[in-house]
Parts: C-alpha cells; structure tokens; sequence
C-alpha cells in the first residue's frame, strides 16, 4: 500500500508539471466554460428572460469545463506520450501502463474540479445563487460520483487511445457529443426522447441529473438513487472494460508497432 | 522565367504543399472529424440551450455555425501552416531561401479558402434537410460572395496569429481561444447587438462580423444596394488584417535576423 | 543460460496508402534472426539504415512482438514473461526523444525509479550515483529541454541503468555525440561489461564495434549475413592488405594502365576530387602491386601511399555489397 501511494505522488506530481499546469488547461478550465456559459446567457436575454438559469448555463459550463479537462489530458497523455518516445518506455517498464493511467486520470479530474469550484463561485459570488434548501450531503456525493464518473471513463480513454495512433481522431468526435447528449448544460429531458437513449450507457448523464436534480431541488429521493446507482453501475461497466481493454491493449500495440509515432 | 510567371508559380505550388504538410488529413474519417464534428455538435450544444432557454426558432444558430467554419481554415488552419513551420523544424530553411515572402507568406491562403467555402457547401445541404432551411427568397449570388469574402477575411486574421504562434510556444492557445470566442463576439449565435457596447465594437473590429450579417441577408433576399456598405467594410477589415500580418512577418523575420528569435524559441 | 536467444525471430509490419481506398502494404523489417549470447558478453549488431536492427533490439526489450519466432532473456521467454524481463533489461535507443523535456534530469530518473519500484533510500543514493556517472550531476536540477543532444543521450545510459539490470540493451549510443564524449561513454560501455553486465550493442560506427565487441552480427535486409568476432570477421573476406595510393589527376591515366597490368591480383576502389585520385587496392600480395609501382614510385607521380590492413569498415562495406547483390 505505502509503494502504491508513493508511486501515486510521484506520478501525481510529474503529472501536474508536465501536463496540468499549462496554459492548455486555462483555455479548458476557463475559457472555453466562460465562453459556453456567456452564449447561454445572452440567448437566454434574448428569450426574454430577466436572470440566466444557474444550475445549468453557470454551473453547467463548470461541469464542461470538467468534462474537456479530462477528455483532452486524458487523451493528449497518450499521444504526448508516444509522439515523444516515452510510451514505449512506459510500456516496458514493469509498471503495468493501467496503473499510470489510472493515477494520471485522477490527477486530471482533481485538478478539472477547479472548473467546477469557479463555476459555482460565479454564480454565488456575481448571481448570488444561494445553498440554502440544498441537501449538502447528497449534493457532495453526487460530486464524489461525478468524479467516480470521469474517472473511470478517464481510463477508458486513455486505454483506447493507446490501442492506435489514429484512435485520437476519435477524440475530435467525443468532447462535444457528450456534452449536447448528456446534459451539461440543459436538462436531458431538452432532447427528443430517441437521443435521450444514446446517454443511457453514459454515466457522467446520471451523476448530472442526480446533482442538477440536487441543486434545484426538484428531486425525489428514490429517482436520486436511482440516478446514483446507474452512473455507478455504468462507470463500473466502463472501469471493467477498462481492465479487460488494458491487455488486449498491451499485446495489440506491440504488435503493430503503434508505440511511437515514427 | 519571368518574375511574375515565378511569383505565380510559387504561390500555388508551395500553397498546395504547405496544405497538405502542415494541414491535410490522413483519412476521410479524420478530415470529417475535424472540419465537421466539433463545430456540428457545438452548434446542436447551443440549438438545445436555445431551446432551454425559450429559443425555439433554431436556424439563426444553425446560420451562423454554418457561416463560422470558414474560420477554422482561415484562422485555426493558416496559423497551424505558418506555426507548424517552426514545429517541424522548417521554418530555417524557409527563411534562408529566396523564395519571395510575399508568394509563400500570402499563398498559403489559397487551399483554406478553397477549403471553407467548400466546407459552407457541403454543410448547407446537411442544413436544408435537417433543419428545414429555407432558402427560397436566398439571393444565392451575393450569398456566395458573401460566403467568400468570409473565407478570404478570416485568413487575414489568420496570418497575424500566424506570426504569433511562430513567436510564442504558448501561440496556439491563444489561437484556439480566439476561435472560441467567435461564438460570442461574431453574429454566429445571436444578433451583436445584443452584446454590452465593449464587447459590440471588438466585434466590428473583427473580420467575418460583417461578411456573416451580409450573408444572413442574402439568405433573405437582400440586394447588393443593402449588402454594399456590410460587403464593403468587411473587404476593408480583411485587406487591413491581410497586410497587418503581412507586415508583421516581415517585421518579425527582420528582427529574428539579428536576434534569432524565430529559430531559438 | 544465455542471456540473450532469438530464434527465427520475424517481425512484419502492416501499413497503409492512400486516402479513400486505402491498400495494406506488408514490409518485412525483420525476416530471420537468430543468435544467442552469452552471459557478460558485449555483443555488437551491425547493419545500414532499415536493416533491422533497432526492430530486433524492440522485439528484445519486449516493446514489439514477434510476427514469428521466439527468443528468451535470461531464460524468460519474450511474449509469455515479459513483466519478469523487463524488471532484469535496461535499453536506450538513439536521439533526444523519451524524455520530460520540463522536468529536470534528476525528476525525470525519479520518475523512472519510481515505474521500476525502486526502494526510496536506494534511489535517493542511486540517482546520484547514476548521474555523476554520467557527467550530469552538476545538471541535475536542470530542465531537460536545455541539454544537448549528447546529454540527453547520456541520461538516458542513466535511466537504463537505475535499477542495475543484468542485460543492457544500446540502440546507437554515441549518435550525434561528439568525439571525446563518444569515447567516455565507450568507456562507460566497457566498464559496464566489465562489471558483469550483458551488452547487446547497435552502432553504425565500426571502430566502436571493433573496439567493444567481442563479437559482431551484421544485418542486412532483416538477416544476420555475417556473425563471428572482429579478427575472425576481417579474415573471412580474405586476407587482404590495403594499398592506399594518391595520385594527382594528371598522373591517373598513367597509374591505372600499371594498375590494368594487376588485374585479376586485386579488386580497386576509386575517389575522385577535383584535383586528385585516391585508389584502395585489395590485394593478398602488396608486394606484388608496390614492385609494379615502383617506376611510378621513381617518377614521383605518386603524392601519397600507404599499405595497411583491412579495417572493420571494410570488411563490413564488402559484406553489404557482397549480400545486397545475393539480395
């Protein structure tokens, strides 16, 4: 356990250095939520509404910012990693890439949290949204699966990506079809019925609805669990997926010579 | 060969090559990927938080989403074929050589503007079937002027943060930024007058603010006699980007001669 | 035990052309290596650009699987235990990639250390060590994107070599280094050797080879063609002296009729430059060829001669060519 836990602050750390603390992570943290949340609220002005709604164009755009975090240093790891020579060098060490990955992955959904912590604190500090009547303890363990939620999708990803060097391209495909289908910004319920259906196996759209739910107080406490439930049941699904994906990952690559990008 | 034959010659040649080196896609699947899929799901992002919000009308999003790719060539794509220069090691050999900077500054130009107006027409049709467009009243000769002055203008934005990403490792993120915040600042998801008075004039400081309008009332059957001052100040703004950058690189590779500063960073 | 086997190793890559109808193109980097060497040994492969080398080097260090064959480390087989291997190998490959440019030297041996479960108190005096080792320890806390080429190679010797590995595997070490910082890490290469470590070279440098190795595999199009030790190398093409002869431009014409009169005793090489012509004949009988040369010799029409052995390089260069024409 002590040899995990020191493995886990060293990758931590040359994480944060490497990949976290970059101008990157500005534009995802901040910018792009900023500007998101800014064009929900002048289209709001132009439906004719006095106030934006917080929950969703504030925080919502939080919660993207959350989302593109993770998405894009998850992804770009990996292709960092083998542009530069050293995924073949993490691949054969004996430190299996699965563990790296997945303390990576929860260094980049921690640092993403601060997107979320801004987003809430522009809509208390400048909006004066108020906690007042929110049940606190199911809002934060709606948090603690919400970031269950990217975690293991995290993984997921960065397994994937390892698979090719063309998987990447995917990516481009990924970080704004999750957010228009699962939610972010709008209840689900915005969606035709028939798109609603393509989130089912996505769990980060369960953990939003049971903390949008939350914060809007509009929720019964079985279809929270309800909700809990599913994303964890989904992002297990994907962990799991994850581990099984981790050695047919290892004996793929190795096989085509997708280590390096030359 | 006579001067101008050359000059000609290199624009294209070097423009088709510095496309496809710095710029083309290996696979259908990653040049769809790229031109279409972000833009086209962020374009449903915003219809549904329209819709979210009381918007139920979607095609002035769908319009202006329509109207920004464009963009992604002339700004996001001639910074990446001017800043890749320097990221693949080339940009030593560029400058060292006698090519006229006039011909391989401006003509990589070329290929994006070919590639956004035919990105406006693929995507149209989507548009019409989607959406239910209408384009029964268009005016589709000034529409495709319009469509067309957007393309050339942007690539002038394009050359000054060109010269940026060349200065500055960090260039690209600003980039990246400032096509972001086109959905704001540009007419692409609502009218600019809508936009606190700061805000307003950085967007008619801009290329692609006016072209966008002028397109939007073509679509509607305007006339040249409405589109000309829209048509005419965008062509300022372009030209004024255009030799900006221009003269920027000039500027900068004078200095980096007795610096190095495009060769060290 | 060996430490290293191959056996009919193979490896085939499948790439792709064009854009919309894209065709499989199979190239065979490796065709057939076979080779086994010996604990302690330092074993070096030789082989021009795309013969497969660093491929055979990647199969080794468990980076690629085979297409076919099989090969053992240390008695570990390739593909069945390769988390075992890979605790007991240590490997660099040439150039300046594989490394955090933004982190120091010293983070980035950590953050090696760390993937090869060093124990900390061992690392803490480890590191260092490896460092100084290396000519890096007053860098140490310097980003690795300031180092020159040369130092990023020779960080990454440290890397390999933080958790003591039994088998090193040098893909090209002293590529684009320097001379005197070639021959320190050549020493370094021999000291490791001496130390007990098995070596597994690649270079393209044949006095490395010739200085190093106790034996040389050549590879040419994904085979072994040639495998012995240096002398017994040198011998096989024949043994052969060189006359190295320079002659001015003028005199060419004169000094390659007496040559003419040889022919059938020795096979030339020739270089020409603007003003003079340098002539490498391999003979058995160098005595033969200096007695036909003398009256040129008397004339003084030759600027420059020399008679000496038949270097490593030669011996490779006519192994190539001779391979390349079977091919």
């Amino acid at each position: 356990m002590l040899d995990f836990l020191r493995f886990a602050r060293q990758q931590i750390s040359v994480q944060l250095q490497i990949r976290t603390f970059n101008l990157y992570s500005l534009l995802l943290f901040f910018i792009q939520p900023a500007i998101f949340s800014a064009v929900g609220m002048v289209l709001s002005r132009a439906a004719g509404n006095a106030a934006p709604d917080l929950v969703y164009t504030v925080i919502g755009g939080g919660i993207l910012g959350m989302w593109s975090g993770m998405v894009f240093t998850s992804t770009y790891d990996i292709r960092s990693d083998r542009r530069d020579g050293i995924l073949e060098l993490l691949i054969a060490s004996p430190t299996s890439l699965r563990r790296i990955e997945a303390v990576r992955t929860f260094t980049n959904i921690t640092a993403s949290l601060v997107s979320l912590l801004v987003a809430v604190g522009a809509a208390v500090a400048i909006f004066h949204f108020s906690f007042n009547g929110i049940a606190i303890l199911r809002l934060l363990l709606a948090v603690v699966i919400l970031l269950y939620s990217l975690w293991c999708l995290g993984v997921f990803l960065a397994n994937f990506l390892a698979w090719s060097r063309l998987s990447g391209s995917l990516v481009d495909f990924l970080e704004l079809p999750m957010a228009f289908l699962c939610g972010f910004m709008y209840p689900i319920t915005v969606l035709p019925q028939w798109l609603q259906g393509f989130s089912t196996v996505v769990p980060v759209r369960w953990a939003l609805q049971a903390l949008d739910a939350t914060l809007l107080k509009n929720q019964e406490i079985s279809q929270y669990w309800f909700h809990i439930g599913m994303s964890l049941l989904t992002a297990t699904t994907f962990w799991l997926t994850s581990l099984w994906l981790d050695r047919k990952v290892h004996d793929h690559i190795r096989l085509t010579g997708e280590l390096s990008s030359i | 060969m006579n001067p101008v034959k050359r000059w000609l010659r290199l624009y294209f040649i070097q423009a088709w090559f510095s496309y496809r080196a710095l710029f083309a896609w290996s696979t259908p699947f990653n040049y769809i990927a790229s031109k279409l899929g972000f833009p086209f799901f962020s374009m449903l992002l915003f219809i549904f938080l329209g819709k979210y919000v009381g918007l139920n009308d979607p095609v002035y999003i769908v319009i202006g989403n329509i109207l920004l790719l464009p963009s992604l060539n002339g700004v996001m794509g001639i910074s990446m074929t001017i800043g890749g220069e320097k990221q693949f090691g080339a940009l030593s050999y560029l400058l060292g050589s006698p090519a006229p900077r006039s011909a391989v500054f401006v003509g990589r130009a070329f290929f994006h503007i070919i590639d956004g107006f035919v990105a406006v027409l693929i995507a149209l049709p989507i548009a019409i079937l989607v959406f239910h467009l209408d384009l029964t009243q268009t005016n589709f000769l000034w529409l495709a002027l319009s469509v067309l002055l957007i393309c050339i203008t942007s690539t002038g934005l394009g050359f000054v943060m060109g010269v940026v990403t060349l200065l500055s490792r960090d260039g690209w993120m600003i980039t990246s930024t400032l096509a972001l915040a086109f959905y704001v600042l540009i007419g692409v998801n609502f009218p600019i007058e809508l936009l606190p008075p700061v805000l307003k004039s950085i967007s008619l400081a801009l290329p692609m603010t006016r072209g966008i309008q002028a397109a939007r009332m073509a679509l509607n059957g305007a006339h040249f006699a409405e589109l000309a001052p829209l048509l005419a100040g965008e062509v300022l703004i372009g030209l004024a980007y255009i030799i900006f950058g221009y003269a920027l690189f000039r500027g900068v590779e004078r200095i980096s001669f007795r610096n190095g500063a495009l060769d060290n960073l | 035990m060996n430490a290293i086997e191959a056996k009919s190793l193979q490896k085939v890559f499948i790439t792709r052309r064009g854009f919309w109808r894209q065709k499989r193109k199979s190239t065979i980097a490796v065709e057939d290596v076979s080779f086994q060497v010996e604990q302690g040994e330092l074993f070096g492969v030789l082989g021009p650009n795309g013969a497969g080398k660093t491929t055979t080097v990647k199969m080794l260090t468990t980076i690629l699987l085979p297409t076919q064959g099989s090969g053992s480390i240390l008695g570990h087989d390739l593909v069945k235990d390769t988390s075992e291997i890979r605790k007991h190998i240590g490997f660099t490959f040439g150039g300046a990639r594989g490394l955090y440019g933004r982190l120091t030297a010293m983070d980035n041996l950590r953050y090696f250390a760390e993937l090869y479960a060093l124990d900390p108190l061992y690392s803490k005096k480890r590191i260092p060590e490896m460092l100084e080792m290396v000519g890096l320890l007053d860098r140490s806390d310097d980003r690795v994107e300031t180092f020159s080429s040369g130092m990023q190679q020779r960080l990454h010797l440290a890397r390999a070599l933080l958790h003591n590995p039994d088998v090193l595997f040098l893909d090209e070490p002293t590529v684009g280094i320097d001379p005197v910082g070639a021959r320190e890490l050549r020493q370094m290469v021999k000291s490791l050797q001496q130390a007990g470590k098995t070596i597994l070279l690649t270079t393209h440098y044949m006095a490395e080879a010739e200085e190093l190795c106790d034996r040389i595999a050549i590879v040419n199009h994904g085979k072994i063609v040639a495998m012995d030790t240096p002398s017994a190398l040198r011998r096989r093409i024949s043994p052969e002296s060189v006359v190295e002869i320079t002659v001015s431009q003028e005199n060419a014409v004169v000094i390659e009729e007496m040559i003419k009169k040889l022919d059938g005793k020795l096979r030339m090489e020739s270089i020409s430059s603007l003003t003079e012509q340098h002539y490498s004949l391999f003979t058995p009988e160098p005595e033969t060829v200096l007695e036909a040369l003398s009256p040129a010799l008397q004339t003084r029409s030759i600027q420059g001669l020399q008679v000496r052995n038949q270097t490593m390089e030669d011996v490779y260069i006519a192994i190539i060519e001779e391979t390349s024409r079977d091919a």
